[in-house]
């Protein structure tokens, strides 16, 4: 109730007259705070306890207290299952926020058919990963896939896409981007609309070119969209799973691996939920750091 | 000859293009093809026979085509895990949607102590996957009782933030005069809402809709996890049993059925979003950028 | 925290116990004991053979991870049993799961109320589920249906328990499984070789698997030696050479891990070799069953589950014994059985087992055209055992070769992680450092030194 006073105070300083407290308020946002509670809110902290025990479904959890955190550490898949999601990161972002940003300029800039290629290059992203996950398997298939056969008339020697350890992740993050890439387009896109005719045709009558136009004005103007992208892509990818189960259920040598698969690794194929639950608790920690990290970057250079 | 340049020119001219936007053009339409290729690709290979798909001769429209595929298809009971996606779906978009206005129009448009936090909570949480917490959530459904059941499936869907928050920005700018007008006429604000404010929020509802509905009807990792009859599986899930290092079907069925199963999962989806195309635009721009 | 109080309610009545395994057992049996007592009521007064049977009838649920080639006999076999019980109340419903996530989602069903009444044992779990309380001992309940135990050889009846459990049966043996290889006889012929004839050690083996392996510029294009780059095809591989020359996985004891270090390590070898040195096999494999039905590859070690696919595709191809590799000629075993799971509602047990009786007696059909040997004395003397079965050119070897089929499970808690023949786990994952390179087969040994020691140290 203190809260309350202090809350109604503040606001008293800017409106003229306090209006009265709406108490629905609460029973509106209840419908919706309760299932928010429930199963957003409420796992992560049952994943705590849970993180703490030894349970595998069936019975009741034995405390063991940071024995999960001490295995964790010293445990290699994990590091390589961190290593790959941050290599993920590397490729997926820039080629998500390059191509999304290339499909949206050229999209804005007005030419004839770009109605289809906005409904083409945004197409992949309302599919399920089911299906982004077998075309790709089909298309980089080392000996019959599409890629490959077309590289190969070109003279390039077959690339083992899927199946070997060093182009694995590439593979992996072709497809993502390809899925990934939509999202990024159309929240560039409205950027980009955004963006004042005037300022660009000022620009062009001091003579400025095309690139100098996009590095000097469009660029500063779309940065908050940037950052946006860079977020949720960032995000997106930290959380990378459903193809990599899909095309290639983090092998060969787990080498393509995320945090996310091998929690479903260890909780699903080897039925140690304990443990699982603490690796997701390292997830959610690193997806923390990297979420105030990139904040505070971007703070800085702004 | 002279004739045609004269006339691009002039086409260029009147679009104020130049000369070098041929190339870029060509470019990003040769761009463009590529990117639309894989779908091309996986609809040719459904309608292939099995024996022409192995092979490193390209054909882009098939010799012969056959239906067997998608016959094979659905020996798989596809009818009913579409039914189990559509009920999943369908479900938890509407509460989400309606819950999500009730909630973005009281901490857009109603004061009460607190609900600034309030929203700043929702916000942050978008930052934290969901995935992160599966393993316990799938123990505590496991626990109760839910598992493999419509409960399991649709209630933690629910609660999606980007719902709330497309009607807060949209409440956010919703004309006080209408509500006001309302509350004269004696109607509290639970009926100003439900009477004035929410028919009116057409364009937010359909682009949240669109959205939470396509996030459902793809979702993976849960359905997963927490269906084990057959008769529960989702779409996506039921489907990837053809993905050749998890699957169980992968063994007599080539890539040719792959395909027709994956071509049959995403028709809909690609359906939906071609009739809807401006509402999913708007909907994620909405929810996106204006931060 | 809400949902933490949420799981303690749905643990049943009985729920004053401590956490021990034990009892939450019983509390999975006592949990539901009121209604297994009306509908127990119900079944035994109900016994007047009404018309209207349908009344009473009882859909049973079947879980496997069976598809195509013996998933097909496995239907056929749930088909017929379902024939011959129509209009007689019973039927089965049989469904897929996939199989590496087979066993948590029988844990998850049945800690949810939900499991399947039977379905196929894994590989090396039996134990755990056993203290996990989600199968049921099936002594007394065997017992009513008159399921006759001195039928299963002795060999089949010391495989359904161990010596922890005492004397309780835990599973119906279905069919016993060896792993030998296969043979394209096309690439035998087309590489000049005997199909009369078949490598016998390991030298005969890769100058077979030489001739037949075919290359152009782009690598590999038919493999002598069936591979997969990864996961269960080199590990098994590995199981098999590593125990044949003289590497075991657990003493005798169970006191130490890794007896014989040094012949596993030379076992990695050899199947580097395989890729690396002698050029039979590619890593770019990734589907072997399909690679080999295709005719990518010319010898595949396999069980008898692939004999109903290839020879229904019309595959000229033959199986012969394991070569002797390494000092001792051993392979990988397994037993298919089945095992009931824990139900609420405890009065279903009596009819599950029934049925699990009439697969067991009828069947000749999956032992003939589904699988391998079978583990039934009465089934192996009759002669459709041969005369129906798919011919001894694909079968015999299959059955020849349980004799020296002797890699199993280890019998410990924590048995699926020294499991060779298994997908994910902590095996493969470990040894496919040493399949890509990414790690010395030294560094794979330490590592599984490492780890199968603590969970022998566990017990």
């Amino acid at each position: 109730m203190q809260d309350e006073h202090a809350a109604i105070d503040q606001r008293g300083h800017r409106m003229k007259q306090a209006e009265p407290i709406e108490w629905t308020g609460y029973l509106f946002v209840a419908f919706f705070a309760v299932p928010f509670l429930l199963f957003n809110v409420g796992p992560i902290l049952f994943g705590l306890f849970v993180s703490l025990t030894e349970w595998n479904i069936i019975g009741s959890p034995d405390w063991v207290g940071a024995a999960n955190y001490l295995q964790a550490l010293s445990d290699p898949w994990i590091h390589q299952a961190f290593t790959n999601v941050l290599i993920y990161g590397l490729l997926i972002v820039p080629g998500v926020v390059v191509l999304g940003l290339g499909a949206a300029l050229f999209v804005n800039a007005g030419y004839p058919l770009t109605g289809i290629a906005r409904t083409l290059f945004f197409a992949p992203h309302v599919v399920s990963a089911t299906v982004i996950g077998l075309v790709w398997v089909w298309l980089l298939d080392t000996r019959y896939g599409l890629i490959n056969v077309y590289l190969g008339r070109v003279g390039v020697d077959p690339i083992p896409w899927l199946t070997s350890a060093e182009w694995v992740i590439f593979g992996v993050s072709i497809a993502s981007v390809w899925w990934d890439m939509g999202l990024a387009f159309v929240l560039f896109l409205a950027a980009l609309q955004d963006v004042p005719k005037d300022l660009l045709e000022a620009a062009e009558m001091d003579g400025a070119n095309r690139i100098k136009r996009f590095w000097f004005v469009t660029l500063p103007l779309i940065r908050p969209a940037l950052s946006m992208v860079v977020t949720l892509q960032l995000i997106a990818t930290l959380r990378i799973f459903s193809q990599v189960y899909v095309m290639t259920n983090g092998g060969p040598a787990g080498a393509s691996a995320s945090p996310i698969h091998y929690i479903y690794n260890v909780a699903i194929e080897r039925y140690l939920f304990g443990y699982a639950s603490a690796i997701g608790v390292l997830l959610f920690i690193l997806i923390l750091v990297v979420t105030l990290l990139h904040r505070t970057v971007l703070r800085e250079t702004v | 000859m002279a004739a045609l340049v004269e006339r691009i020119s002039t086409y260029l001219h009147e679009r104020g293009l130049r000369v070098v936007d041929i190339p870029i053009w060509i470019g990003g339409m040769l761009f463009l093809l590529a990117w639309a290729s894989p779908f091309l690709w996986m609809v040719t290979t459904s309608f292939k026979y099995p024996e022409d798909v192995l092979t490193t001769h390209i054909e882009w429209i098939p010799r012969r085509v056959t239906i067997d595929n998608f016959i094979q298809v659905f020996e798989l009971p596809v009818l009913r895990w579409a039914l189990n996606s559509a009920v999943q779906a369908i479900i938890a978009t509407f509460f989400c949607v309606v819950f999500g206005a009730m909630a973005g129009f009281a901490l857009a448009r109603m004061r009460f102590p607190g609900r600034g936090a309030i929203f700043m909570v929702f916000l942050a949480s978008l930052m934290v996957p969901t995935e992160v917490s599966v393993v316990p959530m799938l123990l505590a459904f496991v626990k109760v009782g839910w598992a493999s059941t419509y409960q399991a499936l649709i209630l933690p869907m629910i609660a999606n933030v980007l719902s709330l928050y497309i009607f807060r920005q949209f409440f956010l700018s919703f004309p006080q005069e209408l509500l006001d007008a309302a509350r004269m006429d004696g109607a509290n604000i639970m009926r100003a809402f439900w009477l004035i404010a929410f028919p009116l929020a057409r364009a937010p509802a359909v682009a949240a809709a669109v959205i939470i509905f396509t996030l459902n009807w793809n979702n993976f990792l849960w359905p997963l996890l927490v269906t084990f009859d057959e008769s529960m599986k989702t779409l996506p899930v039921g489907i990837a049993q053809f993905a050749p290092n998890v699957g169980t079907h992968t063994q007599i069925e080539g890539y040719a059925v792959a395909m027709a199963a994956i071509t049959m999962l995403s028709i809909p989806s690609l359906v939906v979003f071609f009739l809807l195309q401006k509402h999913f635009i708007s909907g994620i721009s909405q929810g996106g950028i204006k931060q | 925290m809400t949902v933490k109080s949420k799981s303690g309610k749905s643990a049943g009545p009985s729920s004053n116990g401590a956490g021990t395994r034990q009892i939450d057992r019983r509390r999975f049996l006592g949990g539901a004991a009121s209604a297994a007592g009306v509908a127990g009521l119900t079944a035994a007064t109900g016994t007047f053979p009404m018309p209207a049977l349908a009344q009473n009838s009882i859909e049973l649920v079947t879980w496997s991870w069976l598809t195509a080639s013996d998933g097909e006999v496995w239907a056929q076999m749930i088909q017929n049993f379902n024939d011959a019980h129509k209009n007689k109340g019973v039927q089965i419903r049989s469904e897929v799961v996939t199989g590496s996530q087979y066993m948590t989602k029988v844990l998850a069903a049945a800690a949810s109320g939900k499991a399947p009444d039977f379905g196929w044992c894994q590989t090396g779990r039996r134990l755990q589920q056993i203290n996990d309380g989600v199968v049921v001992p099936l002594d007394e309940v065997s017992m009513q249906v008159g399921l006759d135990w001195g039928d299963f050889n002795d060999f089949a009846v010391s495989k359904t328990r161990y010596p922890q459990h005492g004397d309780s049966k835990w599973c119906v043996p279905m069919d016993l499984m060896s792993m030998q290889p296969e043979i394209n006889l096309d690439h035998v012929v087309d590489s000049g070789l005997d199909p009369e004839s078949a490598p016998k050690d390991g030298d005969e083996l890769i100058e077979w698997a030489k001739a037949m392996t075919r290359s152009d510029s782009s690598g590999i294009t038919r493999s002598g030696i069936m591979m997969t780059g990864s996961d269960i095809h080199p590990s098994v591989t590995w199981g098999i050479v590593s125990a044949q020359m003289g590497f075991e996985r657990a003493s005798a004891d169970l006191k130490t891990a890794c007896v014989n270090e040094e012949a596993g390590i030379r076992a990695m070898e050899w199947v580097i070799d395989l890729f690396d040195k002698h050029k039979v096999s590619t890593r770019e494999v990734t589907d072997r069953y399909k690679g080999f039905g295709t005719g990518q590859g010319s010898i595949f070690w396999t069980g008898p589950w692939t004999l109903n696919g290839y020879i229904q595709q019309g595959l000229n191809f033959k199986t012969a014994l394991f070569p002797k590799v390494g000092e001792k000629q051993v392979t990988w075993f397994d037993m298919g059985g089945l095992e009931m799971y824990v139900q609420s509602d405890t009065s279903r047990y009596e009819q599950t087992m029934a049925a699990m009786k009439w697969l067991s007696d009828n069947s000749l059909l999956w032992v003939t055209k589904g699988r391998g040997g079978t583990p039934r004395k009465s089934i192996a003397a009759d002669p459709r055992y041969i005369s129906d079965a798919h011919p001894p050119q694909y079968r015999q070897a299959f059955i020849d070769g349980l004799e020296f089929a002797t890699i199993a499970d280890v019998p410990v808690t924590t048995s699926p992680e020294f499991a060779i023949y298994a997908g994910g786990g902590f095996l493969q994952k470990t040894l496919d450092g040493a399949w890509t390179g990414i790690k010395t087969p030294e560094q794979v040994m330490a590592e599984l030194k490492a780890h199968w020691q603590a969970n022998l140290d566990k017990g």
